[in-house]
Parts: structure tokens; sequence; C-alpha cells
């Protein structure tokens, strides 16, 4: 019983940390920033997947969203403007 | 101050849906009863006492994504085929720089030391994800994605000219591609090609023998088990996406020789 309260406690903070990182990533004006926030609210998802019992998920979730998708906007971020404008 | 107490205000409100969340775990967790349609795929994925109805992996998600639902992956392969295609496409007609890079371009040595450790240990973990697929969790598609994620650090670390330097380029990506995805066109149709030869009735995608089909692949080789089209499927899989996933940011990363406009 004790293990699925640590389970249930380690999955709402997740969650919470998750929707903070999101919430970063939205209010922030420097575009870099906000990927990295993605890329943190990414890793606390893949820790929700592994928690709902879908290894399979995590291990496409974890290289695709923290890794290439980080990447390939920083890329398109390099190609454009770094600071969202008013 | 502004930010800060929006930033309450969110946590005030997510912390009220993590306690509903609690109150109603039950039913967001997995829990232990299984539906019916959950058990048949259990009890059918490794049973040697059903040879009708088996596919001989112990990873039934591995099963169910290539053999049980197989022509669905198929389909997500064309899908992601055609991206890279069309990502290719907008690329055509661009030349591109092509310098000899140097000790000085990229990051700092420390770095590049970690990256040349650190490069091969994750192309490993990929090729293990990748290749073990019908065994433990994961398969072609998370090998391919995790394997992609060495030349992407590759370019950042040392500088967008390297990997073409050491013989990465992406004609060679192309032609790895394509392989990749022939192997899965071959392995498909694989039976169904030697019940044309032998004379016996056999199916496209077929993997262990069914009813009415007495045709199976090899599905282990001295006690270790290949699950049949499995072991192919995740190993062309892995080379048609990690060559795809390179390609794509060899063609983002590289400068372009001359701005057309």
């Amino acid at each position: 019983m004790s293990l699925d309260l640590l389970i249930y406690a380690v999955g709402a903070v997740a969650s919470l940390m998750s929707v903070v990182a999101v919430y970063l990533a939205l209010v922030e004006r420097d575009l870099v920033k906000a990927v990295i926030y993605s890329a943190i609210q990414s890793v606390f998802y893949s820790l929700l997947f592994y928690l709902f019992m879908s290894p399979d998920i995590v291990l496409v979730y974890l290289p695709v969203a923290g890794g290439v998708l980080p990447a390939l906007l920083l890329v398109l971020i390099s190609k454009t403007e770094r600071f969202e404008r008013e | 101050m502004k930010r800060v107490v929006s930033l309450a205000v969110l946590v005030t409100i997510v912390l009220g849906m993590s306690l509903l969340l609690a109150l109603s775990g039950q039913s967001f967790y997995p829990s232990e009863n299984l539906r019916w349609l959950a058990i048949v795929y259990l009890n059918t994925t490794y049973n040697p006492y059903l040879p009708d109805f088996t596919v001989r992996s112990p990873e039934s998600v591995t099963a169910i994504v290539w053999d049980y639902r197989g022509l669905d992956t198929l389909y997500e392969t064309t899908v992601f085929y055609l991206a890279i295609i069309a990502g290719l496409a907008l690329g055509r007609g661009v030349k591109r720089l092509n310098q000899k890079p140097t000790d000085e371009s990229g990051l700092s040595p420390i770095v590049k030391t970690v990256t040349k450790i650190t490069g091969p240990m994750i192309l490993a973990v990929a090729a293990s994800i990748g290749l073990h697929g019908h065994l433990t969790p994961g398969g072609g598609f998370q090998g391919g994605a995790t394997a992609a994620v060495v030349p992407v650090v590759f370019i950042v670390v040392f500088s967008s000219f390297y990997l073409l330097w050491k013989g990465v380029s992406s004609q060679r990506m192309l032609t790895l591609r394509s392989a990749g995805l022939i192997g899965i066109g071959l392995t498909s149709i694989s039976l169904f090609l030697a019940g044309l030869l032998l004379g016996l009735p056999s199916y496209v995608f077929q993997n262990i023998a069914k009813a009415g089909s007495p045709l199976s692949m090899p599905y282990d080789v001295h006690g270790a088990l290949l699950s049949g089209t499995l072991w192919w499927f995740n190993l062309f899989e892995f080379l048609a996406v990690s060559s795809g996933f390179t390609l794509a940011f060899i063609i983002l990363m590289t400068p372009e020789a001359e701005e057309k406009w």
C-alpha cells in the first residue's frame, strides 16, 4: 500500500511540475529557454509514462521529445529570431 | 511580481487537481484487473501450447505492433518516409558548404572528449533497444530515434562538417534508409514468396504458422529467440528511422553555400 502511495505521490509531483514547465515555456520570451522548458516538461511526461507502466512509450518519447525535437526547434530558432516580439 | 502571483494561482489549481487525481487514482493507474482483450493477447504472445495463435515473442507490445496489427505499422513507416521525402524536397537545389573541420571549430576539448566517450555508448544502448525489441520493451522506432540523437550531438559539439568528413553523407544515409525500407517490404512478403515457391498456402505479413498455412519464419536460433519476422522488422526499422532522422538533420544543419534571395 505504501508503495502505491509513493507511486501516486511521484506521479502527482511529476504532473504538477510538468504543468509548471508548460506555463514557463508559454510565458517565456526567449525562445531558446522556452524550448528547454518544453524539454523539461517532456522528461516529466516520460516519468509519468513509466509510472503508467508503458516503458515502450518512454523509450520513444524520451529521445524524440527530449533530444530530436528540441534540436530541431533550436535549428529553426537559429535561422529566425531568438526573442519573441510584442 | 505579476508572474509570481499567476504562478501561485496556477500551482493552486494544479494542486487541487492532483488531490482529485489522488482520490480517484484507481481509475487513472493500471489496475490488476485486465480486460478480456488484454488477456487474449497476453495468453497468446508467447505460448508454445497454442502453435496456431502464438507470436513466440514474450514482449506483447512489439508482437502487437509488428504482428497482430503489422499492416498499420507498415503504413506508419510509409508516413515517416513521406515526411522525410518532403524535407528533402524543401532542401533541393541548394548548394551546401563543405569545409574541412579544424580543431578550433565546435565546443571545448572537454566537451569533445566526453562526446567521444558517450557517443558510442548511446549507439550501443540504441542497438540494444532496437535489436532486443522482441524480448524487452523497445523496438525499431525507439532504437532508431535513440541512435539519431548521436549525429545531432556530434554536429553540435564538433561542427556541421564533421559527419560529412567522417563519411556520413546525405547520399549514404539515403541509401541506408532505402535499404531498410526494402528490407521491411521483403520481410513482409517473404513467407508469401516461400509459399508460392513451395506450393503451400501462405499470407502476406505472415509470421508464425496459422491454421490452413503450415509455413512459419524461423523463430529461434539454437535456443535464442528471434520471434520470426519481428527481429527482422525491428532491424530494418532501426536502420530506416535512424538514417532518416540523420538525413533530416544533415539537411537542416549544414550551412548553405550562398543565399538565393
